[in-house]
């Protein structure tokens, strides 16, 4: 009897292409419905109520939301895209299988991370165009990216610590409402107090402080310096705290993954 | 060569309660080794530690020689495991789920040993459907698939015929027939003890975390059984039973005999006069009455 041999390599891509045919197959939920409330928002505040509000960071209103719109998508899609997957997996039973296979630690973690960074960048970049359409409608002329290789930075880094914060929690979870309740409680005020619709430069000293202790305030700002060339922070601070962030939540995930509950619900 | 399945004094507790005990054992080449024993006897707490879901308390087992704990990654490529739960994967269908399990072996292109399973275990037809349209039966075939797509040496099945229909526990049986010939090494743990009669070249019996038997399955069965023989005579035994395990019921005589016995002699034992013996039948022991025999023994 005969048994093939077989490579590493191909074991990560195979989890990597499972993930992403997991939410291309359910386009609706994962790709469409986000892009809904997105139009809403630019609706809503960056056109109507846009010459109400003061200029932030000195651009005007749609021109600030943009930026953090596509952060709010790719941070919030990126970290449901873990954390959805491998609950539905403890659900149906196929979680087990993980530890089963010889696949290491950091390759089911990398796995995670690409395809919730896949993922949130499909978002990130649909929000984007959607806001070029707003923007071209209202002011007629397109708003222009000021730094392409900044922005992939803080998108990929973003996404890609995102999606391990979704992997660490649903791995801890034992139930669906501990992940909801992170994704409720923690995650979402941490996205929306991290300067997706308000710059930190209008808030009272002692909130600005707490503020700075928001890690999403350096990936939006991030997000926003490659976008308009404008920022509540440093963009080098920013850069190499992003770095430090995707590290702690690195090894955050693979924690989790070598200790992390497997149990079916 | 080295041994497909060695088991080193593997212990387990969970909060302070032993669910295995000092457990050793080694599996033959190409045997099927069948390990039974009543619900909470640890013996799926044993499959799952050899398949990485759980870390042993103390102790280790080596897979051809790859240490479980220590070579974890060489050891999981070499074993096919079978699950006793039935699972799900509600997003894809039967050939993207084999597709899937083969590449996690590292085997992208595996179609042709993919189709060969489908066809073997009847899903060919349902190849294209979601899981979650597939039956019970499927899912479990579906399972057995999964464990086989990278051609493992040793196969590890966990009741895989629990709740099937006798139609396919029968189609399984044939199936686990043949990849012995093909030279697997399987470990099966089950409830049927006729199924693990029927299989099984050598038998383990856990109670309570604890081996108390491994021997081969006719040895076993000869060892902690006995042969009955029935006697129906043309007038009923008024006389005392002469034995001690001696049924008497009007015109049947029911005796258990040792293996090495003979009737001729137990006849005599009796002093029944032949002319009075219409009919001999005799049952031999089967590993059903091994296994209780074994618990009693060790219960006591």
């Amino acid at each position: 009897m005969e048994f093939p041999a077989a490579t590493s390599f191909a074991g990560f891509t195979t989890l990597l292409q499972k993930e992403c045919m997991r939410f291309i197959r359910v386009a609706g939920q994962t790709l469409i419905s986000p892009l809904i409330s997105v139009s809403l928002y630019l609706l809503i505040f960056g056109i109507n109520l846009a010459d109400k509000i003061a200029n932030q960071n000195g651009v005007n209103y749609l021109q600030f939301i943009i930026p953090g719109l596509v952060a709010l998508a790719l941070l919030n899609n990126a970290f449901q895209n873990a954390s959805s997957s491998i609950i539905i997996s403890k659900f149906h039973g196929d979680l087990q299988d993980l530890k089963v296979v010889p696949l290491t630690p950091s390759q089911i973690v990398w796995a995670y991370a690409f395809a919730g960074t896949i993922r949130g960048f499909l978002v990130g970049i649909s929000v984007a165009c959607i806001g070029e359409i707003f923007y071209v409608v209202q002011y007629g002329e397109l708003l222009v990216v000021q730094n392409w290789l900044q922005l992939c930075w803080f998108l990929i880094a973003g996404g890609v610590t995102f999606s391990l914060l979704g992997l660490s929690v649903a791995l801890f979870a034992n139930n669906f409402d501990q992940v909801s309740a992170v994704g409720t409680f923690v995650i979402l005020p941490l996205i929306y107090l991290g300067g997706v619709f308000f710059s930190i430069a209008n808030m009272h000293p002692f909130w600005k402080m707490i503020s700075y202790a928001n890690p999403l305030l350096y990936l939006i700002n991030g997000i926003r310096y490659s976008f308009l060339g404008v920022s509540d922070i440093d963009p080098s601070r920013a850069f190499l705290l992003t770095l430090f962030f995707v590290a702690g939540a690195y090894l955050l995930a693979r924690r989790m993954v070598q200790v992390g509950s497997y149990t079916r619900f | 060569m080295e041994s497909p399945l060695l088991i080193d004094d593997i212990n387990k507790s969970f909060d302070q309660v032993e669910v295995l005990k000092s457990l050793r054992f080694e599996l033959k080449t190409g045997e099927i080794f069948g390990l039974l024993g009543p619900n909470g006897a640890g013996k799926t707490t044993l499959i799952s530690i050899l398949t990485s879901l759980l870390a042993p308390s103390s102790g280790t087992a080596a897979i051809f020689g790859n240490d479980i704990l220590t070579q974890s990654l060489q050891a999981r490529k070499k074993v096919g495991v079978v699950p006793q739960e039935i699972v799900s994967h509600g997003f894809f269908t039967v050939n993207q789920v084999l597709n899937f399990h083969s590449g996690y072996y590292g085997l992208r292109k595996n179609q042709e040993r993919i189709d060969y399973l489908l066809e073997k275990l009847a899903l060919a037809e349902h190849q294209n459907k979601l899981v979650a349209q597939l039956s019970g039966g499927m899912k479990r075939r579906l399972l057995i698939a999964k464990a086989l797509v990278h051609s493992p040496p040793l196969l590890l099945l966990d009741e895989p015929t629990a709740g099937v229909d006798v139609e396919l526990r029968h189609s399984l049986w044939r199936f686990v027939r043949e990849l012995h010939k093909d030279g697997m090494t399987i470990l099966l743990t089950t409830h049927y003890l006729d199924e693990a009669e029927e299989l099984c070249d050598r038998i383990g019996v856990l109670s309570k975390g604890e081996l108390i038997a491994l021997d081969e399955t006719k040895k076993l069965i000869h060892d902690l059984t006995h042969r009955q023989v029935i006697l129906t005579l043309t007038q009923p035994l008024e006389s005392k039973p002469a034995l001690p395990e001696m049924q008497v019921n009007k015109n049947i005589v029911k005796v258990n005999i040792a293996h090495q016995e003979t009737v001729g002699e137990l006849i005599k034992k009796l002093a029944i006069p032949l002319e009075w013996i219409q009919d001999v039948s005799i049952t031999e022991g089967s590993l059903e009455d091994a296994f209780v025999s074994l618990l009693k023994q060790h219960t006591r």
